[in-house]
């Protein structure tokens, strides 16, 4: 007999063990060192026992089956590799930021201004200690048009504090609405008001910074939370919260407490478009894009030190046109580029924050934030820290 | 679906939904019925139901499979799509993917006679030669025209770079006007990065041209058939009838001897090829690496170029075709990238994996077929007119004085989208590589249900050849994915 997974189902292995990702039902399993050796033989089309019972095991599971001849199974796809890998194709912009200010007179002590890392900061607010001239409204109106005829997806419209000059924000809201699927704001949660909440309406999903858990257990459903914490104060309530997400402030001397943003518990799933996506470009950084306040473009809102150039007198596509190649060194560091990573069976399936483990590692491609070691394929044990996401 | 099975006896089916090859045993295809035929019924039903003919360990697993599918199927219901072709829908497409070459036919004159042109009296629908020659205000407009497209479309696709292609008849023949157009762009455009490719026959390839291509970075194809013997067989001098190979052979000799690297051969088979023999051929060092390799198009409506072969003839042409493609399977590892037998035998079954859309819903522009939104490229003939490609003889897109006409554009692809009669119930619309070249008369198109009438069966042959190398050869056909970093762990 032969037994092969199912098309729906991808078979990625590490250098030590293996992962079955199931693309419709969005699961990853892990397999031992025994099994993925078995499923190695299987998907190379060796013939097979039907008396294994981890094999009768991913039958019972839906995830593959015994056939009486060697087979091929065609895998499941989106899209076509013939026609997307077309010289001369337009760039694949999915998402951009839009930091149309700079300016904040709160002082939060989590704030990008401080130098202090956050797992979501890209989400939230920041102030940056940067020069430079704001771009005009109008030239933001031009922006977004030109990322509107790129086929630009998502939005995310960000600051400084977006209140200071409400009137101009407004604008560029209104300007926006209705030219993108979906368009994010972003504003801290003691600026808030109930006339901006009516201002905002249904042209953009709202997300509100925080760092008050309390405030948030009084929740407004019609928004976003961007709960500002430290791992070690996080109650487990919080986590499965569907309108909360948890950006927790990253440091240096704990960072046995941070470790587990990528843990046994929360292997991520995945679905066959992020899949996909994930051979090839960076789970985050891929497809975005981020226009600073002075018009500087850089690829992660917190990565400021890589400036691809500034639209301040050019179209975002001379940028493009100019660019692209280092805008791809960004785009393209999938995690097959990632130290560790690239050693993993979950390389296609794992998020990861390139801004942190940069600013960590001191490298552009250097991992720490995982508890998983792919050379021995063994979890690194710390039950005593905190179980979080 | 479109069912099939290969020699080993294994079913596939091609699910059109999807866009995939699936397996499909005979339990899977009854249980498709049965739940086709009783809409709500449970799986215990379902296995109650079938369980005298097959395991019922197998009839739940298909069953859920069939299932779980379904989260991700989106089910079509066989009904027309409605074709969705505003002009604004069409510019926006145009200036974002299209303008891809702008294509120069400098010449309608040719000094050879091939016996499979497409300018031939074998080919019912298409033009004649002539002596027809374009001048250089015509042109310029057209480059000018060209460029004025490119400038405003940058926004919508800043990665295209213009390349202009020199067509023909022979374009060489023309050569003062391609100097003067490439001295014209190189001068007025700057800003842009040109590319410029020619098809030629190679015979008025003397020093001067090849060296002067070379200095303009040309990309040169060469119409190269073979060695001698199958080279001459078809392509032949005008008024002659004389071979030709020994001309060209001479005249590309400078530029492969300079080792000018943009320089490839494009040769045309048919059923009195000798494959072998082509393979040889173009594997020595001093002949131009292989770039597009292709049959005589038959299928073209009004072609009967075909008609002259035998029974035997194709018998032979298949048997060796066969052997051809065992061959190149089973030393894939000593092969190198310019084999014939790759081009001919093994990319079109990479083809068939890599070449359908997924998952993804048909595009409302064009429902049916893999045709392109005219306007992909622009065609200008010796007169000026825009067509939709070389290819085609009667599909008029516009003109230099007036440029692209888009309500013309929008007609042609209304009336092609209308003769797409069959196209909603056929079981390869996602597996579909015609285009306007497939369907175009003197009369406007034909309908899909006279041109594809024995597509399901040819392409069933096809599928069967195609996975018999797969599951023979699975890696030629994984190589094709281009994700080579899936299998990097799982050893020789």
């Amino acid at each position: 007999m032969y037994f092969r997974l199912n098309p729906e189902c991808y078979f990625i292995r590490g250098k030590k063990c293996g992962a079955i990702l199931d693309l419709i039902d969005e699961r990853v399993y892990a397999l031992d060192q025994e099994e993925t050796e078995i499923l190695t033989s299987c998907e190379k089309n060796n013939p097979v026992s039907k008396d294994i019972k981890f094999l009768q095991e991913l039958k019972n599971l839906r995830l593959g089956n015994f056939y009486p001849n060697k087979i091929y199974m065609q895998k499941l796809k989106a899209g076509s590799k013939l026609m997307e890998d077309q010289i001369g194709n337009p760039p694949k912009l999915y998402r951009a930021f839009l930091e149309i200010n700079n300016s904040c007179n709160n002082d939060c002590w989590y704030c990008g201004f401080h130098g202090i890392k956050r797992s979501l900061s890209c989400m939230g607010c920041n102030k940056w200690d940067e020069n430079g001239i704001n771009l005009t409204p109008e030239r933001w109106k031009d922006v977004i048009d030109e990322l509107r005829d790129l086929e630009c997806k998502n939005i995310f419209i960000t600051g400084g504090d977006l209140t200071l000059e409400w009137d101009k924000t407004m604008d560029i809201i209104d300007y926006a609405n209705g030219k993108f699927t979906n368009i994010s704001v972003t504003i801290n949660q003691r600026n808030l008001s109930e006339n901006i909440l009516k201002d905002i309406g249904d042209k953009a999903n709202l997300v509100v910074q925080t760092d008050d858990l309390n405030s948030i257990k009084d929740m407004h459903s019609n928004f976003t939370y961007l709960l500002v914490i430290k791992p070690e104060n996080l109650e487990e309530s919080i986590i499965d919260s569907e309108n909360i997400m948890v950006d927790f402030v990253i440091e240096k001397d704990n960072l046995e407490h941070i470790l587990p943003l990528i843990s046994k518990s929360d292997i991520p799933s995945v679905n066959v478009y992020q899949f996909l996506n994930n051979l090839e470009y960076h789970p985050c950084i891929g497809n975005t894009l981020t226009v600073c306040h002075n018009g500087d473009i850089i690829s992660c809102p917190t990565m400021r030190n890589y400036i691809f150039g500034n639209v301040s007198d050019v179209g975002l596509y001379t940028i493009f046109k100019d660019k692209m190649e280092k805008i791809d060194e960004f785009w393209k560091l999938n995690l097959d580029k990632i130290e560790k990573c690239t050693n993993c069976e979950y390389r296609y399936a794992c998020p990861d924050c390139r801004s942190l483990e940069e600013s960590i590692t001191g490298k552009l491609n250097g991992k720490t934030l995982c508890r998983y070691n792919p050379e021995d394929g063994e979890w690194i044990n710390l039950e005593e820290s905190i179980t979080c996401k | 679906m479109l069912e099939f099975e290969t020699l080993e006896g294994n079913k596939y089916a091609w699910d059109d939904n999807i866009g995939l090859f699936i397996p499909f045993p005979t339990v899977l295809k009854a249980l498709i019925n049965e739940i086709s035929s009783h809409k709500s019924v449970s799986r215990d039903n379902i296995v109650e139901r079938l369980k005298s003919n097959f395991p019922e360990e197998e009839i739940a697993f298909y069953h859920d499979w069939i299932k779980k599918w379904e989260k991700l199927s989106p089910q079509t219901d066989n009904q027309p799509i409605h074709q969705d072709s505003s002009i604004s829908k069409i510019k926006y497409e145009t200036f974002r993917y299209g303008l891809s070459n702008l294509i120069l036919g400098v010449t309608e004159d040719c000094n050879f006679r091939c016996k499979y042109c497409v300018f031939s009296d074998y080919y019912e629908y298409s033009r004649s030669h002539s002596d027809m020659y374009m001048d250089f205000t015509t042109a310029k407009k057209a480059i000018d025209y060209y460029f004025s497209l490119l400038d405003e479309g940058h926004r919508y696709n800043p990665l295209r770079e213009p390349t202009i292609s020199f067509y023909g008849g022979e374009p060489l023949l023309n050569f003062e006007l391609i100097k003067k157009c490439v001295e014209y762009s190189n001068n007025k455009f700057d800003n842009y990065k040109i590319k410029y490719t020619i098809t030629t026959n190679g015979s008025l390839l003397g020093e001067k041209k090849a060296k002067w291509l070379m200095e303009h970075d040309f990309t040169i194809a060469i119409s190269l058939d073979g060695p001698e013997k199958e080279h001459d067989r078809n392509r032949v001098y005008k008024n002659s009838e004389k071979g030709t190979f020994k001309d060209i052979m001479k005249n590309i000799s400078l530029i492969i001897d300079s080792e000018y690297e943009k320089i490839f051969s494009a040769p045309v088979y048919d059923w009195k090829s000798d494959l072998f023999k082509l393979e040889e051929f173009f594997n020595r060092k001093d002949i131009p690496f292989l770039g597009d390799v292709s049959s005589v198009n038959r299928h073209v409506e009004g072609c009967s170029y075909f008609e002259q072969f035998t029974e035997e003839d194709y018998i032979n042409f298949m048997t060796q075709f066969k052997k051809a493609r065992e061959y190149y399977c089973k030393f894939i590892n000593q092969k190198k990238a310019g084999s014939f037998f790759y081009h001919m035998a093994i990319e079109p079954i990479e083809r068939e994996f890599i070449q359908p859309v997924s998952i993804y819903p048909p595009d409302t522009l064009i429902p049916y077929t893999t045709t392109c939104i005219p306007g992909k490229k622009i065609y200008v003939n010796v007169n000026g007119i825009f067509y939709v490609c070389e290819r085609v003889n009667h599909s008029i897109i516009g003109n230099v004085d007036e440029g692209l006409n888009f309500e013309e554009i929008k007609r042609l692809m209304s009336n092609y989208h209308n003769k797409m009669d069959k196209c909603h119930t056929c079981n390869l619309k996602r597996k579909c590589g015609y285009c306007y070249d497939q369907f175009e008369t003197n009369n406007g198109f034909s309908c899909s249900s006279k041109v594809c009438e024995n597509e399901e069966s040819n392409k069933k042959n096809i599928f069967i050849e195609t996975f018999i190398i797969a599951e023979n050869y699975p890696e030629v056909v994984d190589m094709s994915y281009g994700y080579k970093n899936i299998k990097k762990f799982y050893g020789e």
